[in-house]
């Protein structure tokens, strides 16, 4: 009796088994999401970069579901115009995305955001850092990264260098002056004496610049806050001038295999965040994943901005999954379950707070050593030691 | 601050020999033609992403590229030259809308071709300092670019007034109807004045990419500056593009040094408008521009 | 006849496109931003045809008047639409400061506008107290609800911008048609004889330059209240400047309702036929475009349009 009981239970339970995988193969999904980007215009570069680590996310989840669910990306260009970003996201939206990933520069991804939180349709980025697009505390956007976690990488390396004078020569754009403020308030703070050197974008000869640092401020350090052709500008001049400092150390787009390759001589010891080493070191295997899709799909190393992509995209993805599974995906039940998240990624653990800001976000500092990009900063992350005091020249 | 003065001085002459260079091609064509080109910083920029592709691809020195970027230039330039000749009606503004077009047309071709990334020479030759009297900084690409402009703008301002091909683009610029009856075959001059733009824009695509960075938004920043630099001469005058660029090289390196670096463009903007509402036609332009 | 087809034309514009399109945002949006637009473009050849000035700097009106309307409305609480009229006279304010321009000719005027735009694009990025900066200005005051429309919504904007385009164009041809019209044709044929009769030239010519920067002003207004952020980069973005020229240009600048076409069937066009088509190289499509009117159609879409169905013979070229 116990027996045919016992039989009877585990042909039910087998049944119920084989109904439920029925089901969830019956389920399986075509997932679509949105990404608006600027992948021409003044933010091409940038936007493109972010545009490769969605790629490389959408490339992987599809690996990783087969057969059970598939993912797509719609992806389309805001030509680094805030209309056409918010054309972008309601265009996005009428096709039924299920959520948007993508958006570069704050002053397009908060009217793209506000265009999404409309809709009720979640938003992630990486590409705008500034603390008034939390501050807006909308439910559907979410921020891998921010100004706090740039500034707190670039203070603890000129902390750990015990620099005494500092000079910041920043580009008067919103993410750059925001970051040179708070650099200057904290490192003050903290007793070291910070000069201020505001550059505009039409700057291509930095020599009337640096000079003014190499002979009146005369730092420890340069503190340099723009992009790619700012850096290359400053790094030639000082190049040139040879001011007495130790180090010049910089922010985002300078510590990449990128500019390792393209400006050799430029780079050598030069500090910038970055989050992974580079050549990347293989020691987690989404890492190692990560880096040989990349080069699959683009035959080139990873950068930070692909990092970035790509880790905001799995993390929606992942979400998707998880709101899907619940069964709460159709009825607006994705933007709890992103705030769920709770995930060691490549750039370190990531959650979200009420404002879909994440506080954990810390950067890394890299500097560029013989054409690798060795960990220096926080000491924990390093993975070689830091050439101090050290310039390219 | 003697020596802050000085070398912004340096500095200024030296990014004036810059600006010249990209303007002076288009000085040349608005006096030959009456027409302004709207795509010559992108023809300056195609030419410096050609010495980027031979240096990157062959590893060809970017000085040695010229002639490959010459001829691609040159090439553009004489289509441009073609579909300008076509304009029947209204010139001076249809010319504008028609050059702005293909600027358009090359600035998204070469974002097609080449993607988004910035780059500048690997030769590290060009970046080595040059050290004048332990007081006065330069790169040695800043000096060749300099030196070669300057050779290369003198060389044009003798042409045009000892030959007779020279006189011929000349007296094209002062009197079309006279210098047609004189014998001038405008067809021909106004083709040479083009190539020879073609000429300076090549030099120049290679001088930024050499001394600076490039990246596709460039070519209209460079045509507006050089633009900007032809109105302050005063049109069509090749001496006046040099000293006006110079002055505005030297405005704005002393703008950084003595105020702040954020105000370099207001204050050239400001001078080149001071100049316009002194001298209504440019530094040496004549009466032609004052309203009639 | 024509009443009622411009009868027609009006209620198909006012019902028919709100209701067409009133459930895809993304449409309207795009025709709201084609008609932005539009409106620099009237301006603009309102100012090159009866002022006989041709400006590269229209972005400097723009972005005045951008400015002026949101800072009064965040900052000293001014409802949405005085604002908006605030900030075309700002505008209008700004093209004082631009007199002494006005003797120049061609291309000198033409680029000295180009320098104030760039001037008051640096102001703006350096007045952080007024203007928040290269930050700028993020929840701008949108349009309110009037009589139980919400006009800070896409139809709401989209009312608002066409009702400016039309009341500006009609302004246009106001002026076009009265007696100062007559004067300032009579000038661009000869300046001098005008003087002699007795015609203030240059009275003219700076009204007309008033009113073509306060048209623009309340566009660059109404932008900002409809897009609700501002910073400089944006405001006097040379967008503002190059496609409403494209645009004039395009749909033929001789004529009022030339410029309006034009920006319709440029920015429409480019945004939802070359870009589905070619996601990065579109613009090179415009371009193209742009060439091919000049050279084979140099007065302009609308003259071609208007030969065609005429059949008209007689070349007006």
């Amino acid at each position: 009796m116990t027996r045919t009981l016992a039989t009877l239970a585990a042909t039910v339970a087998a049944a119920a088994l084989m109904v439920g995988l029925a089901g969830s193969v019956a389920q399986a999904k075509d997932f679509l999401l949105g990404s608006e980007l600027p992948l021409t215009g003044n933010l091409a570069r940038v936007g493109q970069g972010m545009h490769e680590g969605i790629a490389v996310a959408i490339d992987m989840a599809n690996k990783a579901h087969a057969g059970t669910h598939s993912f797509k990306v719609s992806t389309i260009d805001d030509e680094t115009s805030p209309a056409k970003a918010v054309a972008a996201v309601e265009k996005l939206i009428g096709e039924g995305v299920v959520a948007l990933t993508g958006g570069y520069g704050s002053n397009i991804i908060g009217p793209a955001s506000e265009a999404a939180q409309k809709a009720g349709v979640v938003y992630i980025t990486s590409g705008g850092v500034t603390p008034d697009l939390t501050g807006r505390g909308y439910k559907t956007f979410f921020r891998i990264n921010n100004t706090d976690g740039y500034a707190l990488a670039m203070i603890g390396l000129v902390q750990q260098m015990a620099a005494k004078k500092v000079s910041v020569v920043y580009l008067n754009k919103e993410a750059t002056s925001n970051l040179a403020k708070q650099v200057k308030e904290t490192l003050g703070a903290k007793g070291v004496a910070v000069t201020m050197h505001e550059f505009d974008g039409s700057t291509s000869d930095f020599k009337p610049l640096v000079n003014k640092v190499k002979l009146q401020d005369r730092p420890d350090v340069i503190a340099m806050v723009g992009y790619e052709n700012d850096y290359v500008g400053i790094l030639r001049a000082a190049k040139v001038l040879k001011p007495d400092v130790k180090a010049m150390v910089g922010v985002w787009s300078l510590a990449t295999a990128q500019m390792a390759k393209e400006f050799p001589d430029l780079m050598e010891n030069v500090h910038g965040t970055s989050m992974l080493p580079f050549p990347v070191e293989f020691t987690q295997p989404e890492a190692l994943e990560f880096a040989a899709t990349y080069k699959k799909l683009f035959n080139k190393e990873p950068d930070y901005l692909g990092q970035f992509g790509y880790v905001q995209t799995r993390l929606l993805i992942d979400a998707i999954l998880r709101a899907d599974a619940a069964g709460t995906l159709a009825s607006g039940g994705l933007p709890d379950e992103l705030r769920k998240t709770d995930a060691q990624t490549l750039i370190g653990r990531v959650t979200f707070d009420a404002k879909g800001d994440n506080p954990h976000f810390t950067h890394r500092m890299g500097q560029h050593q013989g054409g690798k990009v060795v960990l220096v900063w926080p000491k924990e992350a390093a993975n070689g030691a830091m050439r101090f005091p050290a310039t390219p020249w | 601050m003697i020596e802050l003065t000085l070398q912004a001085l340096f500095s200024g002459l030296l990014a004036g020999g810059y600006y010249a260079t990209v303007a002076v091609g288009l000085a040349l064509v608005f006096g030959t033609m009456r027409i302004i080109n709207l795509a010559h910083g992108e023809l300056v920029l195609l030419s410096a992403y050609i010495a980027y592709a031979a240096e990157s691809r062959y590893g060809l020195n970017p000085v040695m590229a010229i002639p490959l970027a010459l001829l691609v230039v040159g090439t553009v330039s004489m289509i441009v030259y073609a579909l300008l000749s076509r304009i029947r009606q209204d010139r001076e503004i249809n010319s504008l809308i028609l050059t702005f077009g293909i600027g358009i047309i090359m600035t998204n071709g070469i974002l097609t071709i080449w993607a988004a990334d910035i780059h500048s020479t690997t030769n590290p030759w060009f970046q080595d300092s040059l050290v004048i009297a332990d007081t006065l900084f330069a790169m040695n690409a800043e000096i060749v670019a300099f030196v070669g402009g300057l050779a290369l703008m003198a060389a044009v301002y003798w042409w045009l007034n000892h030959s007779w091909q020279g006189r011929a683009v000349r007296a094209l610029s002062s009197n079309r109807n006279a210098a047609t009856l004189m014998g001038v075959n405008p067809r021909q001059t106004e083709i040479l004045s083009f190539l020879i733009a073609a000429l300076l824009a090549t030099f120049a695509g290679v001088a930024i990419y050499t001394g600076k960075t490039v990246f596709p938004a460039l070519g209209h920043v460079l045509t507006v500056k050089a633009f900007i630099i032809t109105v302050l001469a005063g049109m069509g005058s090749i001496h006046g593009v040099l000293i006006g660029a110079v002055m505005i090289g030297i405005i704005e390196s002393l703008t950084v040094t003595y105020l702040s670096a954020s105000l370099q463009e207001l204050a050239g903007m400001l001078l080149f408008l001071v100049v316009l509402f002194v001298s209504p036609s440019g530094l040496f332009g004549g009466r032609r521009a004052l309203a009639r | 006849m024509r009443h009622i087809l411009l009868l027609a034309a009006l209620v198909v514009a006012y019902a028919g496109v709100p209701l067409l399109f009133g459930g895809t945002p993304y449409i309207l949006g795009l025709i709201v931003a084609a008609l932005t637009i539009a409106g620099i473009a009237v301006a603009w050849a309102l100012l090159g045809n009866l002022g006989g000035m041709v400006s590269f700097g229209h972005a400097a009106f723009f972005g005045v008047g951008s400015y002026g309307s949101a800072v009064l409305s965040m900052k000293l609480g001014v409802p949405v639409f005085p604002a908006v009229l605030l900030g075309g006279l700002a505008a209008a304010l700004a093209s004082v400061a631009m007199l002494p321009a006005l003797r120049l000719r061609g291309p000198y005027f033409a680029l000295a506008i180009l320098a104030y735009a760039h001037i008051f694009q640096i102001l703006a990025t350096e007045m952080t107290p007024i203007t928040g900066g290269a930050g700028g200005l993020l929840s701008i005051p949108r349009f309110p609800v009037l009589f139980g429309l919400d006009l800070g919504g896409k139809t709401g904007g989209y009312v608002i911008i066409l009702t400016i385009v039309l009341l500006s164009a009609l302004a246009y041809d106001a002026v076009r048609r009265s007696a100062w019209g007559l004067a300032l044709k009579a000038m661009h044929d000869t300046e001098v004889a005008t003087r002699v009769v007795g015609v203030p030239s240059t009275h003219l010519k700076a009204a007309m330059l008033a009113l073509s920067a306060f048209i623009t002003g309340v566009v660059g207004a109404f932008n900002a209240h409809f897009i609700s952020f501002l910073e400089p980069d944006y405001a006097f973005s040379s967008t503002w400047t190059v496609l409403p020229i494209a645009a004039a240009i395009f749909g033929g600048y001789r004529t009022v309702w030339g410029p309006v076409l034009g920006a319709l069937a440029i920015y429409l066009l480019d945004q939802l036929l070359f870009k589905p088509i070619l996601p990065h190289g579109h613009q090179m499509v415009l371009g193209v475009l742009l060439c091919a009117m000049i050279l084979l159609s140099p007065g302009g879409l609308l003259p071609a349009l208007r030969r065609r169905s005429t059949g008209e013979r007689h070349a007006h070229a």
